[in-house]
């Protein structure tokens, strides 16, 4: 179990340098969608078929991580009816470079703390996520690109919080609960921007500007 | 037996059918026919028995390009453990040999394009020292994980019997190799989506626009060397996702020649799947790949 | 053996000297100067083979009744191999500036530049077998004036002077620097040999830390390691060609002397040293290409490359220092010696490509590569030279750039699998494989762009031949690029040698290394070998193919368009502007599209983007204080009490 624990967490490594590599939003948002599910699977490798606590905590996160919030980032984007992200503040190389190199440091500083779980890439990767995702905030302009950097670090706090599954797990699934309400929320704010900037610059009213 | 040898004889024989196998399984699954798999061995034949125009442009370093990038390619082979466990030639930091070896042939065949004086060659040249460069740094990036890996620093070692022992422990970092190898042999090899060997436009080639004088035994020798060192990349990839040092000699060898056309088959999925990449963005995929060996390698180091 | 081949072949390069200066209105002096410095050259590297044969060391001591102590010069494998590097360029320099400089007799004081070149070689000399602080210092100040002065031979253009002028401000800023690492070294004694200052370093109150953080300055701005590149290279393009090859193959070899020597007096090096070199040599073997890549001046282009080279060998360098410092000797051996034998085939290659330069610039009367094309075909013995060269450095197979950096890259590796934190160090290697990689697009834009395809300008109609005097130096220099290149065996121990000394390992530790790297380059000759083999097999595959089939001779494919013109071509510019937009961050280059030339201007991001901008902002905060200098006699006296009431006020409040 430990080994397919590491494939999926390095999975969740690689989503998030896709993320970092890549201009077209659908492409940054399928890899938010798979890394839900690897999220989502992982408790299963890392508990061992374990308890119906985990069996849930999957299942939610699944659902929320890698169906839900997907889906209303896709219908997010069809409404803004944006496809590309502008050219970032950092080029995708360069970004690409810090996400190794966030990597890199994660590794580094891992070595360091106080070991609390058998699984020894697990905080590595969620400091990487919640680093990676930081970048990704910074960096980039549109509102989805921002939400999918949101989430990454979300994704990272999460994977924290896998550590703790075996002492708390109720707190961990009020967690993913909370990541529901948050998205919806994030959404919300999201789409106001969106329909504002969007209808400044509709086509609709270019169109008035003609002379009659 | 001396197996190194045999499983060279078997890849240079064997290495003509590598892209005449993805090129047909590209066309089978977007609904062709397409031309037989052993369709360069009748182009190699056709083109050595044809005689050769040179442009009044040329010198002397036109006709050596091809003659040195067949011979470097062959003589990269030499390295490779091709039966799994040994390679006919091995000393310590032998991969980087093979990167070098490779860049003496790729210098001579830009050479060869830039003494055309011709304006699309230039481009291909200028294409193709751009992106070799960053598969270099791949390349070298890949080995030195391996080598981290292993406690090797040939490619006997890297790719033999060393990494057989280590494989079961280093799932993780040996499958992240594996997969930003094969991506960068895409670009070495120049497959789809860094560079389209069917295409026809000029403009968008990488490079056949530089071979676009050579004609003849010259011809022959370069689309040979590519084929070989598809071949050699194949076998590099497939030693990792199956290592064969405790296979017998036999088996190894019937090992090789599926892992070949495995590798065919599978560059021709991957060619019917994806899209030619903007040439703007090719550095990316060919960063992007060799990031794949740099994860890779931090945990290895770790 | 003893010291005095060295001493006697010196003076006889000195009496060519004398006899260049002395015969400077007839031809014999000049011919005079070739042959001694030849005969000279020969005479001292007798001794320096010696001693990298057998590993024993030579010294001389003289007593003189100066301050500084006793002036002592010695050989030792060290020594030895930086020594044979300047008799051999020097060797091929002379001949080649003979030949060079002979059409500028008329106006320019030639006898000048050739005495001068002479007493560069002698103080070269002398730096790197001094083994006192005096004789040390002196040698290395005569060097760097004998350069500005050989810098600025064609001092009637206002580029060069300059280019002179900043070579002088930073050379002496880094010989400053190792006037306070020698204070501080040897403390308050008399002594002040070199063993004086190596018994002294246990001793050191503040540890070994300030004195290498010296060292990295001084000599690391002598190397041109990044960020102290900047005035390598506008001083290497104002120098005539084979003045360049000079001080790109071996003058700023000797600030790479420098950090092995004290290395070595200091018996290793603090682990931070190794890190910071470490990275030094990784930014200037990227940056140093990438730059390169940009120029249009042939001469400015390889000055670049020299930046990229140093690069290589500070890794080299680090591998070492690690190695020592985290406990692997064989490591520490391994990296002292690839960094020694890269010194020595860079010598060797950039004077080749120096020389190439200078003969291309020689008879086209420019250096710039866009005004250039299909010399090949006008000057087919320089352009295969040319190509050897660049192959050489490339680091292909088989020639001796591929030997050395295989041994960096075996360093690199053995760092990457020995155990603990220098496994760190494996980073480097992609890093110098990018290097590689941009060197050869580098090189393939610069062959490409001056010897194929068609002349871009009238510049090229009608040259010729280089002449011999030209060629033959260049030649020789590309021949002993093949011969390191396919027999590595044969320097190898020697250089083993020079890194077990480095590292303070007794001469035998050099066996003992983590790679057995003495069998392998008995396997790399044979690769390499294979290689030449294959390569006429395969031509004489093609000839006797060809030689029962039509070939025929036709223009160029044009893919079918009719009004192909040379102006259609690659220029160095687009050639090299794909893989400059990747690292457009990195380089500091302005491209210009036009609707008929894309046109690229290079900045240097040290001097023109950091050290310029300082300046000026530096001259317009002094240029304010002038206000205080107005000429009126009593309030300078009344800054003169103002100071003397400080200095009272500093004594009273903190009294000594």
């Amino acid at each position: 179990m430990q080994t397919s624990a590491d494939l999926l967490l390095l999975l969740i490594a690689l989503t998030e340098l896709v993320v970092l590599g890549v201009s077209r939003l659908s492409t940054c948002i399928r890899a938010i969608a798979w890394q839900g599910l690897f999220l989502g699977l992982l408790p299963i490798a890392l508990s061992g078929w374990g308890s119906a606590h985990v069996f849930f905590l999957a299942g939610g996160t699944i659902v929320v991580k890698a169906v839900v919030l997907p889906r209303l980032l896709r219908w997010a984007m069809r409404e803004a009816k944006v496809r590309r992200e502008v050219e970032p503040l950092i080029g995708y190389l360069g970004s690409l470079l810090l996400g190794v190199l966030a990597l890199g440091v994660a590794f580094a500083v891992a070595q360091r703390l106080p070991a609390v779980e058998s699984n020894d890439l697990l905080i590595p990767v969620a400091l990487a996520s919640v680093m990676i995702g930081l970048v990704v905030l910074i960096t980039r302009a549109k509102a989805i690109s921002q939400v999918v950097g949101y989430l990454i670090l979300e994704n990272g706090v999460f994977l924290f919080g896998l550590t703790q599954t075996s002492r708390v797990p109720f707190l961990i699934e009020i967690g993913v609960l909370l990541d529901v309400f948050v998205g919806a929320f994030i959404m919300g704010i999201v789409v106001f921007h969106i329909n504002r900037e969007f209808d400044s610059i509709s086509s609709a009213q270019l169109t008035e500007l003609r002379e009659s | 037996m001396n197996t190194p040898l045999l499983s060279l004889a078997l890849v240079l024989v064997m290495a003509p059918l590598l892209p005449g196998l993805a090129f047909r399984t590209r066309a089978l699954l977007t609904g062709r026919r397409g031309a037989p798999a052993w369709q360069l061995y009748a182009d190699l034949w056709k083109l050595a028995r044809r005689g050769a125009v040179y442009s009044t442009t040329t010198t002397w370093i036109f006709r050596f390009a091809p003659v040195a990038v067949f011979a470097t390619t062959v003589a990269a082979a030499l390295l490779v453990p091709l039966d799994g466990r040994n390679a006919v030639l091995r000393f310590g930091g032998d991969a980087v040999a093979f990167a070098s070896v490779l860049a003496l042939g790729r210098f001579a065949l830009v050479l060869g394009a830039l003494d055309t004086g011709s304006s699309f060659e230039g481009m291909g040249a200028s294409r193709d020292v751009t992106f070799a460069s960053i598969v270099e740094f791949g390349l070298l990036l890949t080995f030195s994980a391996l080598a981290v890996a292993t406690g090797e620093l040939s490619l006997t070692g890297m790719f033999g019997a060393p990494l057989a022992e280590h494989a079961g422990a280093l799932t993780a970092p040996l499958t992240l190799l594996a997969l930003g190898l094969f991506a960068l042999m895409l670009a070495e090899c120049a497959r789809i989506p860094v560079d389209d060997p069917a295409t026809h436009l000029e403009l968008t080639m990488v490079h056949e626009v530089m071979v676009l004088d050579h004609g003849g035994p010259d011809l022959a020798f370069i689309l040979y060397a590519n084929a070989l060192k598809f071949a050699l990349f194949s076998t590099l990839v497939f030693g990792l996702v199956v290592p064969r040092a405790r296979w017998s000699a036999p088996a190894s060898a019937a090992g090789l020649a599926a892992g070949l056309l495995a590798s065919a088959v599978a560059v021709g999925v991957v060619e019917s799947l994806t899209a030619r990449l903007r040439m703007a963005k090719v550095p990316l995929y060919v960063f992007g790949s060799a990031a794949l060996g740099g994860v890779a390698l931090i945990l290895l180091l770790r | 053996m003893t010291m005095w081949p060295v001493f006697g072949g010196l003076g006889i390069i000195a009496l060519g000297g004398v006899l260049a200066v002395a015969g400077r209105r007839a031809a014999w002096g000049e011919r005079a100067l070739t042959w001694c410095v030849w005969l000279g050259g020969f005479t001292a590297a007798l001794p320096a083979v010696q001693v990298l044969v057998t590993g024993e060391t030579l010294e001389w001591r003289t007593a003189v009744n100066l301050p500084g102590g006793d002036w002592v010069f010695g050989l030792d494998p060290l020594s030895s191999v930086f020594l044979l590097a300047i008799l051999v360029v020097s060797a091929a320099a002379t001949p080649y500036g003979v030949t060079y400089l002979a059409r500028e007799r008329g106006h320019l004081g030639v006898w000048f530049s050739h005495a001068a070149l002479v007493a560069l070689i002698i103080a070269l000399g002398l730096v790197v077998m001094a083994r006192a602080v005096v004789p040390f210092l002196g040698a290395w100040e005569i060097m760097a004036i004998t350069s500005y002065l050989l810098i600025v031979t064609e001092h009637d253009r206002t580029e060069v002077r300059r280019a002179g002028l900043l070579y002088l401000v930073v050379t002496h800023a880094g010989t400053l620097a190792l006037f306070v690492m020698f204070a501080i070294w040897s403390g308050a004694g008399n002594d002040w040999t070199f063993k004086a200052l190596a018994a002294a370093t246990p001793h050191l109150s503040h540890g070994t830390s300030l004195i290498f953080a010296l060292a990295t300055f001084g000599f690391g701005l002598k190397a041109g390691a990044v960020p102290g590149h900047f005035w390598l290279p506008p001083a290497h393009a104002a120098a005539p060609s084979h003045v360049s090859a000079m001080m790109s193959g071996v003058v700023i070899k000797t600030g790479i002397y420098g950090l092995l020597r004290v290395v070595m007096l200091a018996g290793g090096a603090p682990a931070w040293w190794g890190w910071t070199v470490l990275a030094m040599g990784a930014a200037s073997a990227v940056l140093g290409v990438l730059w390169a890549l940009a120029q249009h001046d042939i001469k400015r282009l390889l000055a670049y490359h020299s930046v990229e080279n140093i690069g290589i060998i500070l890794l080299g360098i680090a591998t070492g220092a690690l190695g020592s410092t985290y406990g692997h000797p064989a490591l520490a051996v391994l990296g002292y010696a690839a960094a020694a034998m890269h010194t020595f085939n860079h010598a060797l290659f950039k004077s080749v490509l120096f020389f190439g330069a200078g003969a291309v610039s020689h008879a086209t009367g420019t250096r710039n590569l866009e005004e250039m094309g299909g010399l090949a075909k006008q000057m087919p013995l320089l352009a295969l030279t040319f190509v050897v060269g660049a192959a050489a450095i490339i680091g292909v197979p088989p020639l001796n750039g591929f030997v050395s950096e295989w041994l960096v890259f075996q360093g690199l590796w053995g760092a990457g699998i020995a155990g603990g934190a220098v496994r760190v160090a494996v980073l480097a290697v992609p890093l110098l494989a990018l290097s590689g990689g941009l060197a050869l697009a580098c090189f393939a834009k610069v062959v490409g762009v001056v010897f194929l395809g068609t002349p871009r300008s009238d510049r090229t109609r009608g040259v010729g031949e280089a002449p011999a005097g030209l060629l033959a130096p260049t030649a020789a220099l590309a021949a002993a690029c093949a011969v390191l290149g396919l027999l590595p065996a044969l320097v190898l121990p020697a250089l083993l040698r020079v890194g077990a000394q480095v590292a303070s390992q007794p001469a035998g530790a050099s066996a003992v290394t983590l790679v057995d790297v003495v069998r392998d380059a008995g396997r790399v000759s044979l690769f390499a070998a294979f290689i030449v083999m294959m390569l006429g097999v395969a031509w004489g595959a093609r000839a006797l193919v060809l030689r029962r089939r039509v070939v025929r001779r036709a223009p160029t494919w044009t893919c079918g368009y009719e009004l192909i013109t040379p102006r259609m071509q690659y220029t160095a510019s687009s050639f090299a502007t794909p893989l400059l937009d990747i690292f457009s961050r990195l380089t500091g280059v302005q491209t210009y599209r036009g609707a008929t030339l894309l046109h690229t201007v290079s900045r240097d991001p040290v001097l023109d983007g950091t050290l310029a901008p300082l300046w000026t902002k530096g001259r317009d905060w002094a240029l304010r204080l002038r206000a205080i200098q107005h000429g009126r006699l009593r309030f300078y006296l009344l800054y003169v009490v103002v100071a003397l009431l400080f200095v009272l006020a500093y004594v009273v409040l903190w009294p000594v």
